[in-house]
């Protein structure tokens, strides 16, 4: 469904990417597992148009969306939900839900998406009517969490999912996006913990100074303790 | 009660909500797009002038001309988006290009209004003529339509903003923009969007108030600089700021104009603007950057 070829990115005066190849297939769940700094949150960026590439190539079900701006390919079905959360401060939680499902849907629709969100969360719906900047850091990511399920995403891509959390509010993310992956819709995570995407990966990608150095299926990869205690410390 | 009293209340109700009208306009477009609008003024009086030649060149009643005045301020600026703001935006020097840009606008436009009419004043006739006396002080209904339209629409704008889906993206491009962008919300859209409502708000004003004012190329310039400074007192992007802000200065300066002489009134708003801003630097609403519709 997504596929990345070549993909060179990076900020003014350094290239931080050199050459991505990825791929994500339907209702795959795929980790990027990297240490901080190593270009994890650039590839998500250069991949949903927040960062435009150098060179290379994104493709979404074979159509070239590389110089797409964000929105539009948000539109198209690549939803990222972006460390920092990055909510709207002033609004309440129901209205940065309802933003989630600004594309597309009728009113009907979108209540209908709310009620499911509700379920996964139903901290959500009680606090529908608190603004969103008087949460705290896990209600964030949640609400976070919550926003990008309001769309009609055909992939999610999250950043680093429990990056400053307390690890029980890590657990009940990990368990919340648990049951997004049963629900059949593709994930791409970037993390820096194997521990905590065990169970969410089908394939994984190891990414060192902003090249891809391994991949593989997860049992097979995410078994290798050596490897991994070498290359993630 | 005295006439002095009403004169001074009626007055101030007036003033505040024209300020507050020609003030909604650029907090909008400062909140959403963080543009300080300088050819809000020009915009005022391309609607003006536009339905002072409906009105007098096609002999067209004004409720017709009112209309098409509003719709040539809106698509004139939006046509402004499209040439001088659209393809600075996320540039570096945004703030600069933009501020010298409409101030060019607008000298471009008095000019241009002198040079396709003439710098002479013109009359455009009140949407309601006649008045009544309240304690020897006139009330011109014309007045009251303008107090009523002013208040009227800081209530649609509110309700747009609050409970419509493209009222609440402009909330969301503007609180978190690239966030608004992950959600698929089309941001430089809806710049656009803003910034025509604004141009159709300040063009309405240009059209309701010329019946007072008279209309000449320069017109726009006090308004202007009277919403300049509501907007800096009641805080940047906040339309509720607009508001009371609109009318704690109107009322302020009718006022000080009735009980101690127009030379008073102008010196008196910015020593009050002054007191206010040393007690809260942001104006009456604003929280710094934070804050924003």
């Amino acid at each position: 469904m997504l596929e990345v070829k070549g993909l060179v990115a990076g900020y003014a005066g350094s290239e931080v990417l050199h050459g991505i190849d990825l791929e994500v297939n339907e209702g795959e769940g795929v980790i990027v597992l990297g240490p901080n700094g190593h270009g994890k949150s650039t590839l998500l960026r250069a991949v949903t148009g927040l960062l435009s590439p150098r060179a290379g190539q994104v493709l979404l079900d074979g159509k070239d969306i590389t110089r797409w701006r964000p929105d539009a390919i948000a539109a198209a079905g690549l939803v990222h939900i972006p460390q920092g959360d990055l909510l709207f401060p002033e609004m309440t939680v129901t209205e940065n839900l309802l933003m989630g499902a600004y594309h597309g849907p009728t009113w009907s629709e979108r209540s209908a998406r709310l009620g499911r969100v509700y379920e996964l969360f139903p901290w959500l719906k009680e606090r529908g009517g608190q603004l969103a900047r008087t949460l705290s850091g896990g209600e964030r990511r949640m609400l976070a969490l919550g926003r990008g399920l309001m769309s009609k995403a055909k992939l999610l891509l999250i950043d680093e999912p429990s990056l400053g959390l307390a690890p029980l509010t890590t657990q009940q993310i990990y368990a919340s996006i648990h049951k997004v992956k049963e629900s059949g819709l593709s994930l791409l995570i970037a993390d820096e913990n194997a521990n905590h995407v065990a169970g969410l990966a089908d394939r994984v990608y190891l990414l060192e100074t902003g090249s891809l150095v391994r991949q593989g299926p997860a049992d097979e990869l995410l078994r290798d303790k050596a490897l991994l205690e070498s290359y993630l410390g | 009660m005295s006439t002095q009293f009403v004169q001074a209340v009626w007055g101030g109700i007036l003033f505040g909500s024209v300020y507050g009208l020609m003030a909604l306009g650029l907090t909008l477009v400062w909140g959403a797009v963080r543009l300080l609008n300088l050819a809000h003024g020009a915009i005022f009086v391309v609607g003006s002038y536009v339905a002072f030649f409906v009105v007098s060149k096609l002999n067209l009643p004004i409720l017709v001309a009112l209309p098409i005045g509003v719709l040539a301020a809106a698509a004139f600026a939006y046509l402004m988006h499209l040439i001088f703001i659209r393809p600075v935006i996320g540039k570096p020097g945004f703030d600069n290009s933009t501020l010298i840009a409409t101030v060019g606008i607008s000298i471009a436009v008095s000019a241009a209004a002198i040079l396709i009419f003439n710098p002479e004043y013109k009359v455009i006739p009140p949407i309601i003529s006649g008045n009544f006396t309240l304690s020897d002080v006139q009330i011109t209904k014309q007045g009251l339509l303008v107090i009523g339209t002013s208040l009227a629409l800081f209530a649609l704008v509110y309700l747009f903003l609050t409970y419509t889906r493209r009222g609440m993206a402009i909330r969301a491009v503007s609180q978190q923009q690239e966030a608004a962008s992950l959600m698929a919300i089309p941001v430089v859209r809806t710049y656009g969007m803003v910034i025509a409502i604004s141009g159709a708000l300040a063009g309405l004003a240009g059209v309701l108030l010329s019946p007072f004012f008279f209309l000449n190329p320069n017109s726009g310039f006090n308004p202007m600089i009277q919403a300049l400074i509501v907007t800096i007192f009641g805080g940047l992007g906040s339309v509720r700021g607009a508001l009371v802000a609109g009318f704690v200065l109107g009322i302020f300066e009718s006022f000080v104009e009735v009980y101690y002489g127009v030379a008073w009134a102008q010196p008196g708003v910015f020593l009050l603007i002054i007191l206010m801003l040393i007690v809260r630097p942001n104006g009456l609403f604003g929280i710094g950057e934070v804050r924003r519709l």
